[in-house]
């Protein structure tokens, strides 16, 4: 259903306005601009089919490419270094995350929301709550001045992301088991599994992949600023819950989730032609979000029937 | 398997204290008890779900086991589980379900691809050699009852079969079986038993845990009976009458100072209230509550009527209906028809909801008090007021003096120890967390009470505090409607016992008939009968 609705989104702005909406630059600026955010939803998939909601992810994106950032321009440090610090630091949030949710039996959501502010009060210390520029060139141009088909690599580095993903979440025993543990924690114990140890590895890979999209932020716009992280959530959040009404329906899926973030993309970029003003993109956002969770439970109670909310 | 010294505490409540059970290769043997008697506890210790209390030991095939069994290494021991819930999730597919056991690689492994065409022949095949009729792509949840104990099943008889494969020196397995029958109708139990006969001749055991007397004589050796978490007996199979059986699973129970001691009756609060509240125009001995054709859930047809002044007992086995009945007439269960009137006033369930049932004056005090009867981090006060509040809400304020001076009244009425209305009602025992629940429904004045194990995890005394409060309500007008599987209790307070099978009442016990003995072989025969019938 979804894809369709994203050819109805294309069709229908491309309709309006056929000579800036549906040509190859336009495109190529949704594709682009839109992986960071893309890799950012990924990032959720795990903990959420772990049944954990992680609220972090964003600012950590944002720690992270301003941690990249003030390394390599304020402290010189090569630019691969500056990439794997991040990375070790996304992973050690992750762990933080875990242990503090999973070690005292907190609700994620809580403990996320909080650890999330911290994260952005660093990225505002590290920064002096200023926009940092001039990183070094070999990150931007491999992120993003390269281009395949007139499209930016990072837009196929986070394809192949998704393709872990959906293959880790699909294919896997990694994914079967965070599938149990997301449907009960007591059907998941009582078949074996290590539940503590399970939601552990969601927080870490959420972590993870939050860096990266972190790492490609700084790729794109070859500077970090504060608060862009956080910005990103909610989008994810939407572009999570559309995904579950789509490919496997029920089920948080990557190929779905990548779908909805070219879908969401596209209507803002849409919506930005016909000469909206940027409080549309929240307006968009919010209202999708609810209604992709609304719509998922529908569907839910059509194919389950019969009151089991 | 051989197991000593298992012993297991939830809090203050002891579930087992300290039971020895062997198992011989190729042995079936039947673990039977009353609910609560420590046989899911048992089991799920075996299971690593719970760890026991230091000082037992379990060895499966000669080998020691450390305790507690540490996660997941069940599969390595050669045991396979059909869990009493059956341990499915719902959400997810049958073949997803079913092969579950394998998910288990930890490293590298946990990455290894799984060809979901491939599980899915092989499901199908497992499912087709087992002839269970099951599309292995639909969700759990879509399937009925009986077709995901199937699944459960054939699931543990999966796993037993790739333990032989790859550890055929390691030891027969053992398969334990918890309360399998219950989803199971007569012409699938005996699927069951010859998938028992199969397992055994190749030498597993089996730890069969039911309620199911029929069942056990069809495939049990041994029966082990197990009451309040010791054991209490081990018979062959074939010399022990049902009788005896019934007596043992029964017991002794001392039924504590029911009889003596403190005299004097519970003082309620506004009696004068009450009673008038439960006179109107009614006389004694009409029908206060009368529940016509329950369906739903297990129930299937029920119906009952509860007089003015009657205290009924309910008393039936676990699925056979009877612990839903409660919460079926409140409303607090979906997709439930019938009708349910007080007072001649009739309401069709299907739309029951809670704040209705209070309205044609019902009450429930759920069993799971916990969780469903009381908020444990607020205080005594604010817990046995909470119906009533806006009756304390004057002038804009709401009057906590107030509030608290008629909780210490209520406290001091109901016997509630501490005494103190702002002592938070997680530092209260069990029996005094449940007067508080009690006093909080009474304040409603009900024509109609409902209890649900009103007495489950309660010490003696504040039990006999219990049993004297409902006489003494009953004496004022309330009509009071229980379920208990203490039969003791129900033969000992009420004045009529119903006795549920597969969903309907099937039998009445009165006067003399009154006994635990006579209820507990009343409700194992009718189950029996029910399941012959079936």
């Amino acid at each position: 259903m979804l894809p369709f609705a994203w050819l109805l989104v294309v069709v229908g702005f491309g309709a309006d306005d056929p000579s800036h909406f549906l040509t190859l630059a336009n495109f190529s600026t949704i594709f682009g601009s839109q992986a960071v955010l893309f890799v950012l939803t990924m990032a959720l998939l795990v903990p959420l089919t772990n049944g954990d909601i992680d609220l972090s992810v964003g600012s950590l994106s944002g720690l992270v490419s301003m941690l990249v950032v003030v390394l390599n321009v304020e402290h010189h440090i090569a630019i691969v270094w500056c990439c794997l610090i991040g990375l070790a630091a996304g992973l050690a949030a992750g762990v933080l995350n875990g242990v503090a949710c999973i070690r005292f039996k907190a609700d994620p959501f809580i403990i996320t929301l909080g650890t999330g502010t911290v994260f952005a009060g660093l990225t505002e210390l590290l920064s002096n709550e200023q926009t940092i520029t001039g990183v070094s060139s070999g990150l931007t141009k491999v992120i993003f001045t390269d281009e395949f088909l007139g499209i930016p690599l990072e837009f196929y580095f986070g394809l192949a992301i998704m393709l872990v993903v959906w293959y880790v979440l699909t294919f896997t025993p990694f994914g079967q088991r965070a599938l149990f543990v997301g449907q009960s924690r007591d059907v998941a114990r009582l078949s074996g599994f290590r539940v503590d140890r399970i939601r552990l590895q969601g927080f870490v890979v959420a972590g993870f992949v939050s860096a990266i999209a972190g790492i490609f932020f700084v790729g794109t716009t070859g500077s970090a600023s504060p608060g862009t992280g956080s910005q990103l959530l909610l989008p994810a959040y939407a572009a999570a819950f559309l995904g579950l009404t789509t490919i496997q329906p029920g089920r948080f899926n990557a190929i779905g989730s990548g779908i909805a973030v070219y879908f969401l993309a596209t209507g803002v970029a849409g919506l930005e032609l016909l000469g909206a003003q940027n409080y549309v993109q929240d307006l968009f956002y919010g209202a999708i979000l609810v209604i992709a969770v609304i719509i998922s439970r529908l569907l839910a109670m059509r194919r389950f029937g019969r009151g089991t909310a | 398997m051989r197991a000593a010294g298992l012993a297991k505490r939830f809090g203050d409540h002891v579930a087992l204290k300290g039971v020895d059970l062997e198992v011989e290769a190729g042995e079936v043997v039947a673990l039977l008890g009353e609910n609560g008697s420590g046989k899911s506890t048992l089991v799920k210790i075996l299971a690593g779900y719970h760890v026991p209390e230091p000082g037992g030991r379990l060895e499966v095939g000669g080998v020691p086991v450390p305790l507690p069994v540490p996660t997941g290494a069940y599969h390595e021991l050669g045991l396979a589980f059909v869990f009493q819930d059956l341990g499915l999730a719902s959400g997810l597919r049958v073949v997803e379900n079913l092969f579950v056991g394998d998910r288990r690689h930890l490293g590298a492994g946990a990455l290894r691809p799984i060809s979901w065409g491939g599980e899915l022949r092989r499901a199908r095949q497992v499912l087709r050699h087992y002839q269970v009729d099951v599309d292995p792509r639909s969700l759990v949840r879509e399937l009925t009852p009986t077709q995901q104990a199937l699944v459960a099943i054939v699931r543990a008889a999966e796993e037993l079969e790739a333990f032989r494969r790859h550890g055929a020196d390691r030891g027969p397995g053992l398969l334990v079986l918890d309360e399998p029958t219950v989803f199971l109708p007569e012409d699938e139990k005996v699927f069951l038993f010859e998938l028992v006969d199969r397992v055994t001749s190749r030498g597993t055991g089996v730890l069969f845990v039911s309620h199911d007397l029929v069942a056990v004589r069809q495939i049990a050796r041994r029966a082990v009976i197990l009451r309040d978490g010791a054991v209490v007996g081990t018979r062959m199979v074939a010399e022990v009458s049902d009788e005896e059986l019934v007596g043992l699973i029964s017991g002794q129970r001392s039924m504590g100072d029911a009889h003596e001691g403190h005299p004097a009756t519970v003082r309620l609060p506004d009696q004068r209230q009450l009673a008038k509240a439960n006179t109107g125009a009614l006389d004694a001995g009409s029908v206060v509550l009368e529940a016509r054709g329950v369906r739903g859930g297990h129930l299937a047809g029920l119906d009952l009527a509860v007089r003015r002044a009657e205290i009924v007992g309910v008393a039936g086995l676990l699925g056979s209906g009877s612990d839903e009945i409660p919460y079926a007439l409140f409303g607090t269960l979906s997709a439930v028809q019938g009708t349910v009137a007080v007072e001649g006033r009739e309401v069709p369930l299907a739309r029951l909801r809670p704040h209705h049932a209070r309205r044609l004056g019902l009450a429930l005090v759920p069993g799971d008090r916990k969780v469903q009867g009381a908020a444990l981090s607020l205080p005594v006060h604010k817990n046995l007021l909470s119906l009533v509040t806006e009756h304390y809400f004057r002038g804009g304020v709401l009057r906590h003096g107030t509030m608290r001076s008629v909780a210490a009244r209520r406290c001091e009425e109901f016997r509630v120890h501490p005494r103190d209305p702002d002592a938070d009602m997680a530092t209260l025992s069990g029996g005094n967390q449940q007067k508080v629940v009690l006093a909080k429904w009474l304040e409603l004045l009900p024509k109609v009470l409902l209890l649900h194990e009103p007495t489950q995890g309660v010490d003696v005394t504040t039990r006999a505090e219990i049993y004297r409060l409902m006489r003494s309500l009953k004496e004022q007008g309330l009509a009071i409607l229980w379920v208990s599987n203490d039969y003791e209790e129900l033969a000992e307070v009420s004045d009529r016992v119903l006795v549920c099978a597969a969903g309907r009442i099937v039998g009445e016990l009165t006067g003399e008939e009154l006994s635990r003995d006579q209820i507990t072989s009343q409700v194992y025969l009718a189950s029996a009968l029910e399941q012959r019938g079936a």
